[in-house]
């Protein structure tokens, strides 16, 4: 039986992941380009981020592009794979895919 | 682990709401900056072929203005592609894009080379048409209706007035074609975001 992730379940959480998930494999999410697509507030996202990140999901790396500050957020490989068990978690609630 | 205490109503839910999200994901990626390059191109077509038909197709400031107007679309364009880059950090996927389109350009500039046009017309008709293939080509690459469906419907809009009104051809490539153009960008950015 797939894992249900209670941590992933949160909409939000959700939403962060599934997002993540439909980029290409190395590809890293700007935080604003994120939060604008999510439609929810700094502070707010990055609250959903930090629990994600301190469970391995996904990883921050903060930079400069010329003098301004940015975040990157992308998916790594355990959260990822933790994903795709949870979305195989909800298909076997349905009753498919078991 | 145990089975989840969540029924499937909201199982389903959650599916979704993933799907939901996956596909604007995708769609937000596959579109990138499209609105911005339909608006430069569109303004440059609009400027181009109305320039070509109001101070004639033999006109050497016609040449000029094109060169120009071409110009500042293709480093209008390039800045449009750096600032999408910084949304999205992706090596595979920049040098992807970046090789299809290298490829249309050469591709496109061997065929017109190569194809001799008879004439401003002909020139004007073979550009258009090989813009929408990029058009087309993209839009079933990312299976984007929109693009797909923007590319055919220009296609056909550029034949009409090639093969019906060689005459106004021209001026209906500056007003229908540049102003689809630029109608398209406004309508994603207006209800894709």
């Amino acid at each position: 039986m797939a894992r249900f992730d209670p941590l992933i379940h949160q909409p939000i959480r959700l939403r962060i992941m599934a997002a993540l998930n439909a980029l290409p494999e190395d590809a890293q999410l700007d935080f604003s380009a994120l939060r604008n697509m999510l439609d929810v507030t700094d502070g707010n996202l990055a609250t959903h981020l930090r629990k994600l990140e301190d469970a391995g999901y996904i990883a921050v790396e903060k930079t400069f592009v010329g003098r301004r500050p940015r975040t990157y957020i992308a998916l790594t490989p355990q959260g990822r794979q933790a994903f795709a068990e949870h979305v195989q978690a909800l298909r076997e609630i349905l009753g498919e895919g078991e | 682990m145990d089975r989840p205490s969540i029924s499937p109503e909201e199982a389903r839910e959650a599916l979704d709401l993933i799907d939901r999200t996956t596909q604007h994901m995708r769609r937000s990626l596959a579109h990138g900056g499209a609105p911005y390059f339909l608006l430069i191109w569109g303004v440059v077509w609009m400027l181009g072929f109305g320039a070509t038909h109001f101070l004639g197709p033999d006109s050497p400031t016609v040449g000029l203005i094109w060169m120009v107007l071409d110009t500042i679309g293709i480093i209008a364009s390039f800045a449009v592609g750096w600032w999408i880059s910084k949304q999205m950090r992706s090596p595979r996927y920049g040098a992807t894009v970046g090789i299809y389109w290298l490829a249309w350009i050469v591709y496109g500039a061997l065929i017109v080379y190569f194809a001799h046009p008879q004439s401003g017309n002909q020139l004007s008709m073979l550009v258009a048409l090989l813009a929408m293939f990029g058009y087309v080509t993209t839009g079933i690459l990312y299976r984007s209706r929109f693009l797909t469906g923007l590319g055919l419907v220009m296609t056909g809009l550029i034949l009409a007035g090639y093969l019906l009104w060689p005459a106004y051809f021209n001026l209906w490539m500056a007003v229908l074609g540049g102003g689809s153009l630029i109608a398209a960008g406004v309508y994603i950015l207006r209800f894709w975001r």
